[in-house]
């Protein structure tokens, strides 16, 4: 064996330095975890957005009249990309953290220069990445089939982003309460799937018998779908501004959660 | 006056269900020491490890890293210490080299600077033949030494090692008992926990013994010798009964 060199050379941090190099760590490795079930993550989801573009939309779509002056195909198209963008930051966020923890590989990010917003920030990171790679496949199916616009480019970023951010939140909290596997799927059984397909994917809300009116605007799958949808195709049934406002409240009143979560190291530290 | 490489004071950590893990602890490592931290299963030796490197949070007390606070400038701390768990909390389908990459990473070092260290770890602990392999795929003496390049990948000032050689060869053991030595001699800070007093006796300069949660006996090794071998003194240390004493001095 040879003598060891000891001259590591470590980037100099003040209090409120960010660590940039530690950032992109948590991102290279979580991609590299990524690569190695490519057919779960990324084809899976395309597979399914396939089905239901060609049942809905083109199958079934065809037999049905225009909506708001808009194809079938081309109205059910942003609800299927949105459903998708959901499923997969969920299940990036909730998935990495639950995995590492229960490998307990967590700690080596925990004995790390991490800052608890940093942890965060490279979950988050993560999560949005997974989600517009999603998101752009769908896309491009979505071309195939003749269905694809996207009207407002920086409006449809920003409801890609801010719901891959939502649920990539609602992950990490699930994350760190599961204690095993049936418990990582109950808010997607219970919640994610029954509200996105009441959530207007496939129908406008007058659609819906009247007395049902009401839980589709209390919904926020609701205002998800109909702000993506707006950004592609211009039909919307929400005010814009109130669809954006009640996300971006949603989503700051669930980084304070997951914040504190992570600051009195709930499901994290023993 | 030189600061300690290690400072607790009255550290107590109580666990979710009211398990008193550790109870009012206080010790200090000197800059340079080969530190050997001893006691029986459950005494609370991983837990001070895991409130020193933040896998625990301390219920009170506090805890210095060559002066800086690791509770309130946790970050600074954590770039000091490089940390061997006892157990392997690890990623096991990433590969070796990754495993050692990622951790220079988390501690911020360039790529260039990570690539060296990882080269340079790689070939010290003979672990070439292995590098692409990944980490499941081991033996276990090969997956310590990973975790040990994994610990010394950012060059920390503290190196804790928590019952390194558990579960290795003999031959390995001493290479590593070698390597170790040639580390402290470098100016590394070592502490290390092991249910091997042999190794302890060999290795170490100051020993500390902890019992249910407390420090029962600390100081220089050649006190613990003065009155017999470090056996005899471990078990009067924690309480054990008179004919395992009397077994161990005969």
């Amino acid at each position: 064996m040879s003598t060891i060199d000891n001259t590591a050379e470590l980037t100099p941090m003040s209090p409120i330095s960010i660590n940039w190099i530690g950032l992109w760590t948590i991102i290279r490795r979580e991609m590299s975890r990524l690569m190695r079930v490519p057919t779960q993550a990324f084809v899976a989801p395309w597979i399914s957005a396939l089905m239901f573009i060609f049942v809905f939309g083109y199958v079934v779509g065809t037999r049905i009249a225009t909506i708001g002056g808009h194809r079938y195909i081309e109205f059910v198209l942003p609800g299927i990309l949105m459903l998708n963008v959901v499923n997969a930051a969920f299940l990036q966020s909730s998935s990495q953290i639950y995995f590492q923890r229960f490998l307990r590989y967590i700690e080596e990010v925990l004995v790390a220069p991490f800052s608890h917003i940093e942890m965060i920030v490279g979950l988050l990171a993560m999560t949005v990445v997974r989600s517009v790679i999603t998101a752009v496949g769908i896309l491009l199916i979505g071309a195939a089939f003749g269905a694809t616009s996207v009207s407002g480019i920086v409006e449809f970023l920003f409801w890609i982003v801010a719901v891959s951010i939502i649920f990539g939140l609602l992950g990490i909290i699930i994350g760190l309460w599961a204690n095993n596997f049936e418990q990582l799927t109950m808010l997607n059984i219970f919640f994610i799937t029954p509200l996105s397909f009441v959530g207007g994917v496939f129908n406008t809300v007058h659609m819906l018998p009247g007395w049902l009116h009401w839980i589709a605007w209390a919904n926020p799958f609701f205002y998800f779908i109909n702000g993506i949808r707006h950004s592609m195709i211009g039909f919307t049934e929400t005010p814009e501004l109130l669809a954006a406002g009640l996300t971006l409240g949603l989503m700051v009143v669930l980084l304070a959660v997951v914040w504190k979560l992570f600051s009195i190291g709930y499901g994290l530290r023993e | 006056m030189t600061t300690p490489a290690v400072s607790i004071s009255h550290l107590r950590k109580v666990y979710r269900g009211g398990t008193v893990a550790v109870d009012d602890l206080s010790m200090q490592i000197a800059p340079g020491d080969f530190f050997g931290f001893l006691g029986p299963n459950g005494a609370g030796k991983s837990t001070t490890i895991h409130c020193m490197t933040g896998i625990a949070k301390p219920t009170s007390g506090k805890i210095e890293i060559f002066g800086i606070d690791a509770v309130k400038d946790y970050r600074e701390a954590r770039r000091l210490i490089g940390l061997s768990p006892q157990e392997f909390n690890v990623d096991t389908f990433a590969k070796v080299t990754q495993i050692i990459d990622w951790m220079g990473g988390y501690f911020g070092l360039r790529a260039a600077e990570r690539k060296a260290r990882v080269e340079m770890l790689i070939d010290r602990f003979e672990l070439g033949p292995h590098a692409k392999k990944q980490f499941r795929e081991l033996s276990g003496g090969l997956k310590r030494r990973v975790i040990l390049a994994r610990a010394l990948v950012h060059d920390p000032k503290l190196l804790i090692l928590d019952e390194p050689t558990a579960g290795v060869d003999v031959e390995l053991r001493r290479d590593l008992w070698r390597y170790l030595q040639e580390l402290n001699r470098d100016g590394k800070t070592i502490l290390l926990t092991s249910h091997y007093l042999e190794e302890i006796e060999r290795l170490c300069r100051t020993i500390s013994i902890i019992n249910d949660g407390k420090i029962v006996r600390e100081g220089p090794k050649a006190e613990f010798l003065l009155t017999g071998d470090l056996e005899a003194a471990y078990l009067t240390a924690t309480g054990a009964e008179p004919d395992h004493i009397e077994g161990a001095a005969a």
